[in-house]
């Protein structure tokens, strides 16, 4: 069962239709304070936020509520941005945030990518003095610094494409060549995603209670210090036992503290075997 | 190939941080106000970092030496540490690092001459007492030393005061500086070791037990004078067999005159800590052993601990002389 969840906070429309189209996201049928579309396994949800830090923020944070995100949901920020350095149309990784009211974070880029990456200053205003920024955006710091509140830093990702600069003028840019600049980068950003859809997966592998335990609490009634004692105990006893040796090994318990007694007499009676590791 | 080097800028024109920055031409360099504002921030995923780490280079401003935990030692009667680096490039299950840091980046402080000035001054303070100073704790003493020239910067100081004890302890094998310089009587060439069944499940990233054997051996012929360090023991099937194994095989290979002394520790973590590194490998066999929790420690049962101990030092008796046996606990 397919268990990784990405999440996507996207200010234009125009920005996101290549990521919607391509992920084969939806609208969703409910009145929402932010249009949000997702797939069908709803594996992949994506709000427009609209332009701004205070939209960013907003977006973010109610699409966590409305999607039942988890801790190890990926969070992906896209969209296009200034520059006074960067290559126009090429995409970027950002690897470090600031803002004018002196935030500055460091986020933790996906590792082996071939994509460049640069900082990106988020401002409050439009600005058409490049000068030697790498990157200027309307969303990212507030983006981040919501994300980074529901997730550890490594399920964070911001990505910019340079779409106006010194030698482009903002003024020329219009919603068909925003689509485009997505479009010719879309081969790059499904390759980093892919990176994010495997961590998220890769984590609930790790973090998600053992089905057993459901199995088990639904049999016995467990105090709330006994369910954590069962859910490690059958962490460690699923290295070595199968779900089978381990319900008959509590079968015949006649309560909670009885299957918690026999799953640590079966811990203390394991000798790890080095040599089938 | 480290992708990102993080600099602070107050070192970022100081001699050894440029010297780094050269051995990494390809990375992207990031200034800093703070190694902190990176380290161990909350809300950052240790395994996740740990599959590949950045660097940060930094300036230490405080606490440059430090009283080693009770316990810790090999016979003198006050013992210190130091550690010019915070977090190791190795990846071992037991390892009390992957509990202690949220991050896994490398954290390697550049300013060296303070902790030069550091010992000098607990040197002094010392002046009537045996003392041992252990390079690395929060680090492998050696694993980077082509990278940080630590040990080359710190071993003319030992040569000053050759009544004080200085250990290397590491993994590594890495052979220089001390392949091309005069062995001092006072540095000891620290070694951990497992098992090599139980190695290569559990120390990850770290150079095979012969290869690790070979380096022993070369450095005790060159004169170097070596510890043996079987901390932390490890439980399991067989492990007298393997032990035994190991022991006869590390004390057949080396010169034992060469011995300085042998450390035989159980595994422990502090419980919080404990929690922390199995929240982060639930399925790790290690933790699947009968381990218990004792005055806010996680640890085997204190018989098997005994046994464990007890069987090594009996077997390490066949070469040596107890008084080169020490029990950390």
């Amino acid at each position: 069962m397919n268990k990784m969840s990405v999440r996507w906070v996207i200010a234009l429309k125009e920005e996101a239709k290549v990521i919607l189209d391509y992920y084969e996201m939806a609208l969703i049928n409910k009145k929402t304070l932010y249009p949000i579309f997702k797939n069908i396994e709803e594996t992949h949800w994506l709000i427009l936020s609209g332009i701004g830090r205070h939209n960013s923020a907003a977006a973010t944070s109610y699409l966590y509520t409305i999607s039942n995100a988890s801790k190890w949901t990926s969070w992906i920020n896209i969209g296009i941005a200034g520059s006074g350095k960067g290559d126009y149309g090429n995409i970027y990784l950002v690897d470090k945030i600031f803002n004018q009211n002196s935030f500055i974070t460091y986020p933790a880029t996906m590792p082996k990518s071939n994509l460049p990456k640069m900082s990106l200053l988020t401002t409050d205003i439009p600005i058409t003095n490049y000068s030697s920024k790498e990157l200027i955006d309307m969303e990212g710091s507030a983006f981040f610094d919501i994300a980074s509140k529901l997730t550890s830093k490594e399920f964070i990702c911001i990505m910019k494409i340079i779409s106006d600069g010194p030698e482009n003028n903002i003024k020329q840019l219009t919603k068909l060549r925003i689509i485009e600049l997505l479009k010719l980068n879309l081969t790059k950003i499904a390759q980093v995603v892919s990176y994010y859809e495997n961590l998220s997966e890769n984590e609930n592998q790790i973090k998600e209670r053992p089905e057993i335990f459901f199995k088990i609490s639904s049999n016995w009634h467990f105090s709330v210090t006994q369910s954590s004692q069962l859910e490690n105990l059958l962490r460690r006893l699923k290295v070595f036992c199968d779900n089978k040796e381990i319900m008959d090994l509590i079968k015949q318990c006649k309560s909670s503290s009885s299957v918690i007694n026999s799953l640590n007499n079966k811990i203390k009676t394991n000798k790890v075997n080095w040599s089938d590791i | 190939m480290i992708e990102t080097i993080y600099i602070e800028k107050k070192i970022k024109n100081h001699p050894r941080t440029k010297s780094i920055q050269k051995k990494f031409k390809k990375s992207r360099f990031i200034e800093i106000d703070k190694y902190a504002e990176i380290f161990n921030k909350r809300n950052q995923n240790f395994r996740i970092q740990k599959a590949n780490p950045n660097l940060i280079l930094a300036h230490k401003n405080d606490g440059f030496v430090l009283r080693t935990p009770e316990g810790f030692g090999i016979g003198s009667s006050k013992n210190f540490y130091f550690s010019h680096m915070y977090n190791c490039i190795y990846d071992c299950r037991y390892c009390f690092l992957q509990g202690m840091f949220s991050s896994a980046n490398y954290v390697i402080f550049v300013n060296f001459e303070d902790f030069d000035a550091s010992i000098k001054n607990v040197i002094d303070q010392n002046i009537n007492s045996k003392i041992t100073f252990f390079s690395g704790y929060d680090c492998d003493s050696l694993a980077l030393e082509n990278v940080t020239g630590f040990a080359k910067h710190i071993l003319p100081i030992f040569q000053q005061y050759p009544e004080v004890e200085i250990e290397f302890r590491t993994k590594s094998i890495q052979r220089e500086p001390f392949m091309s310089i005069e062995p001092m009587e006072n540095v000891i060439m620290a070694y951990s070791l497992i098992p090599d069944l139980m190695s290569s499940s559990l120390d990850n990233k770290v150079p095979s037990i012969s290869k690790r054997i070979q380096v022993i051996s070369d450095l005790a012929l060159r004169g170097w004078k070596i510890g043996l360090r079987f901390d932390p023991l490890i439980h399991g099937k067989d492990w007298k067999f393997l032990y035994e194994d190991l022991l006869e095989k590390v004390y057949n290979s080396i010169p034992l005159e060469a011995i300085h002394s042998v450390s035989l520790g159980p595994l422990r973590f502090p419980k919080k800590m404990f929690k922390d590194i199995f929240n982060l490998y639930p399925h790790e066999p290690l933790f699947t052993s009968p381990l218990y929790s004792n005055d806010g420690i996680i640890s085997y049962d204190t018989n098997i601990e005994e046994e464990m101990s007890v069987f090594c030092k009996n077997l390490t008796l066949k070469y040596l002389d107890n008084s080169q046996i020490f029990r950390c606990y």
